[in-house]
């Protein structure tokens, strides 16, 4: 499987529908990901956001668990 | 996310990916992470404790007393899983003997010395208080999502979650008390 295919079911969505989602959902019900870098996330990110730079996304992909839906940004 | 964090315009915790536990060396174990919770909830409870003499308002008082209240059930329920995970009462020098951390200095969320956070409540507007505290139940609840995941056992994994629920709360009441006309 390439890293694309495990993203496929997941739509663009927007700030507002984002919100939405993490506010009736609850944290254990869904991966959230920060792909930026570490300083970055230190910076500020969304509560609950686990880092994994872009980079590293590929051999990372096993701490995430595929059958949650996905929010990355 | 359409226009990634840039675009996101809610609440965002600052601080390491490590579940906020850099600024705390060695937390790792079940033990040490419901250790370190507990020290920042103790720290969170003395910071609303202060803001609570502190303010004139009498709702803004009570609002802070309540929290403090809370944030010492959250204490509790945090040494009723330890008790159950160890088999036995924490020791006189919980929570700083599994944290490695120097005694007499409180801590709140984020590694903010409580001292200095009180230094700097001093003379500040309320609004700057409540500011500060949605910081800290933000940051607190980045920090829960994060050690419920990390921990091991479905009992604590419930305290964590249910932390997190709770925080969540004290966060609306926080954003609606800088809505408010005080």
């Amino acid at each position: 499987m390439g890293i694309m295919d495990y993203f496929k079911p997941v739509d663009t969505w927007s700030p507002d529908k984002v919100r939405q989602f993490l506010n009736e959902v609850s944290p254990q019900d869904y991966n959230l990901v920060d792909v930026r870098t570490p300083k970055e996330y230190e910076e500020g990110h969304m509560p609950g956001a686990q880092l994994i730079p872009v980079g590293e996304l590929e051999n990372r992909l096993k701490e995430l668990d595929r059958t949650k839906p996905t929010i990355t940004y | 996310m359409e226009g990634g964090i840039r675009a996101w315009n809610g609440l965002r915790a600052a601080g390491p990916p490590e579940a906020g536990m850099a600024y705390f060396d060695g937390a790792t174990t079940p033990e040490e992470l419901i250790a370190l919770a507990w020290m920042l909830e103790e720290g969170a409870c003395k910071f609303y404790r202060e803001m609570g003499k502190k303010e004139k308002s009498p709702d803004a008082a009570a609002l802070f007393r309540e929290l403090s209240d809370d944030e010492e059930k959250h204490k509790s329920s945090l040494l009723g899983i330890y008790r159950r995970r160890t088999g036995k009462e924490a020791n006189p020098g919980f929570p700083r003997s599994l944290l490695s951390l120097e005694s007499g200095v409180d801590y709140l969320e984020g590694g903010v010395v409580l001292n200095q956070a009180l230094e700097w409540a001093q003379g500040k507007e309320l609004r700057d208080i409540l500011d500060f505290s949605v910081s800290l139940e933000v940051n607190a609840i980045d920090l829960y999502i994060k050690m419920e995941r990390k921990v091991e056992g479905g009992e604590a994994k419930e305290v964590f979650q249910a932390l997190s629920n709770q925080e969540r709360n004290h966060l609306k009441r926080l954003t609606a008390g800088l809505q408010k006309d005080w």
